[in-house]
């Protein structure tokens, strides 16, 4: 259908270039750790340090209770991990447009790649770190589960996600420079309304009337969906299917995302240039 | 003889605004006002046959740098026809290499933007090495260069990829005289494989001895095409005129030239045509909308 042809034409363009994503993010994270002397080791110690730094403000907060019955570490780091990832890839994404257009503009480089190498390159790190939360998890004694299947779901819907956002989010933040400002605001402001460091039902218990309404008004955020999934599947606690509202409002935002965003990405793309 | 590049009646405005909101009230149509525009282009016209090395003079400011960077598609035209058969490879002094890598890295990097497979970057890898002849500079990072050897190495790349259209935008000025030699006996190469070429260059000398035709730009417009030769001279005796000129009349004479240049265009042209295709956007827009607002306002109330 017409109606899709831009959403059509940059998936095209990533499906085509495949290779080329994985070997430029390969290639961009080896030149961004080249400068320091402790190298790639940056990449877990600074993880290893908020760990540290959120495990013991808000573990001492909660005076060290467990959280539905799962421990406070094992419950804080399973939000916390893809978290490390979500953020500098949205982060970065949102950038690299304006950061490499400079650069490719002037050669035969389409540049809906942009945001999809720095997701790509960023998910490295982030594939490593999920091996170590399995190390915790069987640590902790949780047992493999049916729900463990859940995960990979949920690991399309964090892709997903991110790659619809990026292809909007680059294209506005290279257009309006005031958007990238914006945003590192935005997403430092989405660490704490998401349910990653505190469990967001302790808003009901606080608030009696108007708690379950400020809780629906955090769920309208798509990250809380997919957190909130990764523990689902990881703990055993539900299905994806057993809140179909929830995952049908997940889904159409990401569809109008990426709708939106080819869209833009498409009728600006060639006039990138002349807005720099 | 096979027209690569044809341009017929191109035009580049660059809007001149105030403020910074005024360009996006701009970008979206919503500001009737369109404010001053610089024309950088006005009424460009040329064809560029196959194999063909066409020059292009012209004082700073006179627009050689845009042409070059709409035959490269970096930007495009505003308005006019602008028709490309073929790999355009722009080689430009900003060669943009990325720094905290180095020149290896940066080679690697580069051929796989432009597209080579694996195999390919390793056979010509030491081609390219060679070319550049940096010693072992070549295995430190590019921001430890200096910008002669910057410049070296963006060279060797872009000529290394294959190209089928070479356009050559100053960048042999900052190499020295032993370099510019090897990239002219290059280009001379290039020549022969019957690859076109746009040089742009203030050196007379190499325009003459180089070029099958040049084209002068003179403030936006194409003030003489011909033979190399013959543009060259002319365009040496008005610089050698210019020059001779006391400094009220070089300030005006510019002043003079530049007026035509910008003009005050108050009205936009009107959007209304468009009006039938804005609203069959404007459906699909709600029905991609809608979903999300049904969904979302029903998870609101569901406690």
């Amino acid at each position: 259908m017409n109606m899709f042809k831009s959403i059509r034409q940059v998936i095209k363009e990533q499906i085509m270039h495949i290779n080329l994503i994985y070997r430029m993010a390969a290639f961009e994270n080896r030149g961004m750790y080249q400068i320091h002397y402790l190298g790639s080791l940056w990449q877990f110690l600074n993880p290893a340090i908020q760990v540290a730094i959120y495990w013991f403000v808000f573990g001492t907060i909660r005076g060290g209770a467990p959280v539905d019955g799962t421990p406070f570490f094992l419950w804080l780091i399973i939000g916390l991990i893809p978290w490390f990832f979500i953020s500098p890839s949205i982060i970065q994404g949102s950038n690299s447009i304006y950061q490499k257009i400079g650069l490719v503009s002037k050669m035969n480089f389409p540049v809906s790649l942009l945001p999809t190498i720095r997701i790509v390159g960023n998910s490295f790190q982030f594939f490593i770190m999920l091996g170590i939360l399995v190390i915790i998890d069987l640590f902790y004694g949780i047992k493999p589960s049916i729900y463990n299947i859940q995960f990979l779901y949920y690991l399309i819907c964090l892709y997903a996600f991110l790659f619809s956002f990026s292809i909007l989010s680059s294209t506005v933040s290279t257009l309006v420079r005031d958007y990238q400002v914006a945003l590192q605001s935005l997403m430092r402001m989405l660490l704490y309304v998401s349910p990653i460091l505190w469990n967001t039902s302790l808003i009901t218990e606080t608030f009696t009337t108007y708690g379950p309404l400020i809780e629906n008004i955090l769920k309208l955020n798509p990250l809380f969906y997919i957190l909130e999934g990764f523990r689902d599947s990881i703990l055993g606690r539900a299905w994806f299917f057993e809140d179909l509202l929830y995952t049908g409002y997940f889904w159409a935002l990401t569809f109008a995302l990426l709708y939106f965003g080819t869209k833009i990405h498409m009728r600006f793309r060639k006039n990138f240039m002349d807005y720099m | 003889m096979k027209t690569k590049v044809k341009f017929k009646s191109v035009y580049k405005t660059f809007e001149l605004h105030a403020k910074k909101s005024e360009k996006i009230l701009n970008l979206f149509s919503m500001s009737k006002k369109k404010g001053k525009e610089f024309l950088a282009l006005k009424d460009i016209s040329f064809e560029i046959f196959e194999g063909e090395t066409v020059g292009l003079v012209g004082l700073n400011g006179s627009g050689k740098s845009t042409v070059s960077n709409i035959l490269a598609g970096v930007i495009q035209p505003s308005t006019g026809h602008v028709e490309i058969n073929g790999e355009t490879s722009l080689i430009a002094i900003s060669a943009g290499l990325n720094g905290s890598l180095t020149g290896i890295e940066n080679i690697e990097l580069k051929c796989m933007m432009h597209g080579l497979t694996k195999e390919k970057i390793k056979e010509i890898t030491p081609t390219i090495v060679e070319f550049a002849d940096i010693g072992n500079y070549i295995n430190q990072p590019v921001k430890d260069y200096s910008s002669g050897m910057k410049s070296r190495l963006g060279f060797a790349i872009s000529v290394h990829t294959d190209p089928d259209i070479l356009i050559i935008d100053e960048a042999l000025s900052v190499g020295d005289s032993t370099f510019t030699q090897k990239c002219l006996n290059k280009m001379d190469e290039f020549k022969e494989q019957g690859k076109t070429i746009v040089f742009i260059s203030h050196s007379a000398g190499q325009m003459k001895e180089f070029c099958d035709r040049v084209i002068w730009l003179h403030y936006g417009t194409v003030k003489e095409t011909g033979s190399s030769t013959e543009v060259v001279e002319n365009y040496q005796n008005f610089t050698k005129w210019f020059n001779k000129l006391s400094d009220a009349d070089k300030r005006a004479h510019k002043q003079e030239m530049i007026s035509t240049q910008v003009s005050e265009q108050v009205e936009k042209e009107s959007k209304r045509n468009h009006r039938p295709i804005f609203n069959i956007n404007f459906l699909k827009n709600i029905v991609v909308l809608t979903p999300v607002i049904v969904l979302g306002v029903l998870m609101l109330t569901s406690y």
